[in-house]
């Protein structure tokens, strides 16, 4: 049954690749494009701004399990962002964040273990790994496009998911259990304890909302304007005089960071980290998430993250067969509306100020 | 200025371009014509560094660029525009021209604020204005029409400021007063930079260039001043004689 569900997902990824730029270049087009009062920069905003209204008020409506789940999904949401910036904003198809967010993990998991219980000095040291190892990794990578690249960036993420199931300094299978959630310094001002899930899910939002704002950002740079031609039409690039290796290689990197960054603070809500975290399943749970989410926003993975991981946890109470559904879920959503929820929404508000 | 010598490249038994010389003058507009398959698409991807030659040297500014990246060959000035309309299709007209003029800045500012990025973004719709596209600044460059495209291409290659700029087929899929409008275009950007143009309109050839190359089969046929051009027997009975549209 779940290879059948596999079969599905991918089956879905390969007519995704096919059916993307064209549907995302009209999802993007309707986002940019100036109309009535509702320009595309407010409508994101109204977006965005939702969305994190209700991720604020969340913890305050549900209970525990809830709570804990909405970490979940604003973790996954930062792998799905992992995924979604590079297909959605580079042009990258990348079936391979999830190398990043283990790699995170694990190192998190061996620091809090073994070596220190200050947050800032593992993150130093996982942007620090994370950096050489996809600087490394992305420089072979981006060399190749389209499917080959999807192709080569899965055969890296699968090279570590064995590594970890087989090394016996990682736990093996087992993976690493008993991680202490640590408690977070902020220079005297105060600190975050992260063994009360309500100051955890807070601070996990918090996060992901650095990291959005931090995309948000770059993206509004000349270097986020040349990775928006590199992925409109990349062969054109070279003849405006730059070399579109780095800039690819830059977003990888970045790209990176943030599956990373998210990974670290994953194996926290649990305490353990397992290689199921490197594992195919989980890179194409991130999938669906920012298609299911949309791909012409930089909001649309982290929606994904949370629908997604609420409509998994339902439909596994219900039914072992929860990655079928998931399965068709996202091919519902590539063959029909391939600019995801967030493409839903902008329709909705558009036509609504049209009126 | 700018000198071709001695270049040549095959495609296995194919030789696409056989001990070509070359020689473009600043401020002048020197044209290649030829029919399908002669060899003049090939010519500008040797230049611009699409591809690189099999022998032979290119010159540019006493400076040997053969072999060089296209990326390199851009920021030393030489700017090429596409037979096939080659511009980003899911930008504004506006972003188009500022991803070209923004190339000259120093790399190491490109995570600045675009709105703290003046120079680039005024140059942008210096150009805009230059080229009427004014009031379609804001537009997705893919819902212009085919002109406007056509004209948009050649604003992005004079948006890097160019001192040698490779025209291929301008005109290509123009109506008749789009492709007058690219006449005039031509001759006065010529006063800026030096010009080489392929192109199968050959009225507007003829009314533009200063020199004349014709090839045929990968060789240059024929060489000079329009007028000259017009009378060689050679050049009538391998081109002008007959009727060679371009698909």
């Amino acid at each position: 049954m779940t290879k059948l569900a596999q079969n599905v997902v991918v089956k879905g990824v390969i007519r995704a690749g096919g059916l993307l730029p064209s549907a995302l270049c009209r999802a993007r087009k309707m986002l940019s494009m100036p109309r009535g009062g509702l320009q595309a920069a407010s409508l994101t905003r109204i977006m965005g701004l939702i969305a994190v209204a209700a991720a604020v008020v969340l913890p305050l409506l549900v209970g525990q399990f809830y709570i804990r789940l909405g970490i979940e999904a604003l973790l996954l949401g930062g792998l799905a962002l992992s995924t979604g910036i590079l297909l959605g904003f580079v042009g990258l198809l990348s079936l391979g964040q999830v190398a990043y967010f283990g790699v995170g993990a694990y190192i998190s998991a061996l620091l809090f273990l073994q070596a220190t219980g200050s947050f800032w000095l593992v993150l130093a040291a996982v942007v620090i790994c994370v950096s050489a190892l996809a600087a490394v990794i992305g420089a072979i990578v981006i060399r190749t496009r389209g499917v080959y690249f999807a192709l080569i960036s899965l055969a890296f993420s699968e090279v570590l998911h064995k590594i970890a199931f087989n090394t016996v300094a990682l736990g093996g299978s087992d993976g690493i259990l008993g991680i202490p959630a640590p408690r977070i310094g902020f220079a005297g001002i105060g600190q975050i304890d992260l063994r009360d899930d309500g100051q955890f899910y807070y601070f996990a939002l918090g996060v992901i909302v650095v990291i959005y704002f931090a995309i948000r950002r770059i993206l509004a740079t000349p270097f986020g304007s040349v990775l928006s031609a590199i992925r409109d039409n990349p062969e054109r690039v070279p003849y405006l005089g730059y070399n579109p290796f780095w800039f690819r290689l830059l977003a990888y990197v970045a790209a990176a960071q943030v599956a990373a960054v998210s990974g670290m603070v994953f194996p926290l809500l649990r305490g353990y980290v397992s290689p199921d975290l490197l594992s195919f399943e989980t890179t194409t749970r991130s999938l669906a998430m920012a298609l299911v989410g949309g791909l012409s926003s930089v909001l649309g993975p982290l929606v994904g993250g949370g629908v997604i991981t609420f409509m998994d946890s339902l439909v596994s109470s219900l039914t072992e067969r929860h990655l079928l559904v998931l399965g068709l879920i996202f091919v519902i959503f590539v063959m029909t509306c391939p600019d995801g929820l967030i493409g839903i929404a902008a329709r909705r508000l558009t036509r609504r100020e049209r009126k | 200025m700018f000198r071709v010598v001695a270049l040549s490249k095959s495609f296995g038994a194919l030789q696409a371009v056989q001990d070509l010389y070359l020689d473009v003058p600043a401020n002048s507009v020197t044209s290649i014509i030829g029919p399908n398959g002669a060899g003049k698409s090939t010519v500008f991807n040797l230049i611009s560094g699409a591809l690189t030659p099999d022998s032979g040297a290119i010159m540019f500014q006493d400076l040997d660029i053969t072999g060089y990246p296209p990326y390199v060959i851009n920021r030393l000035g030489v700017a090429r525009s596409f037979q096939i309309t080659n511009i980003f299709f899911g930008l504004t007209v506006l972003e188009n021209l500022r991803l070209a003029t923004q190339s000259s800045e120093p790399r190491r500012q490109f995570l600045r604020p675009l709105r703290r990025f003046r120079r680039p973004q005024q140059r942008a719709s210096q150009l805009v204005a230059e080229f009427g596209l004014a009031d379609r600044a804001e537009e997705i460059a893919g819902n212009l029409s085919h002109g406007d495209q056509r004209r948009l291409e050649i604003a992005i290659c004079m948006a890097s400021a160019p001192i040698l700029l490779l025209l291929d087929e301008p005109t290509q899929g123009m109506s008749p007063t789009e492709t007058m409008e690219t006449d005039e275009l031509i001759k006065s950007l010529k006063r800026q930079v030096a010009i080489l143009l392929i192109e199968h309109d050959i009225d507007l050839v003829m009314g533009v260039s200063d020199n004349v190359i014709v090839m045929h089969q990968g060789r240059k046929l024929a060489e000079g001043p329009p007028d000259e051009i017009r009378r060689n027997a050679t050049v009538q009975d391998a081109y002008l004689g007959r009727a060679d549209a371009d698909t």
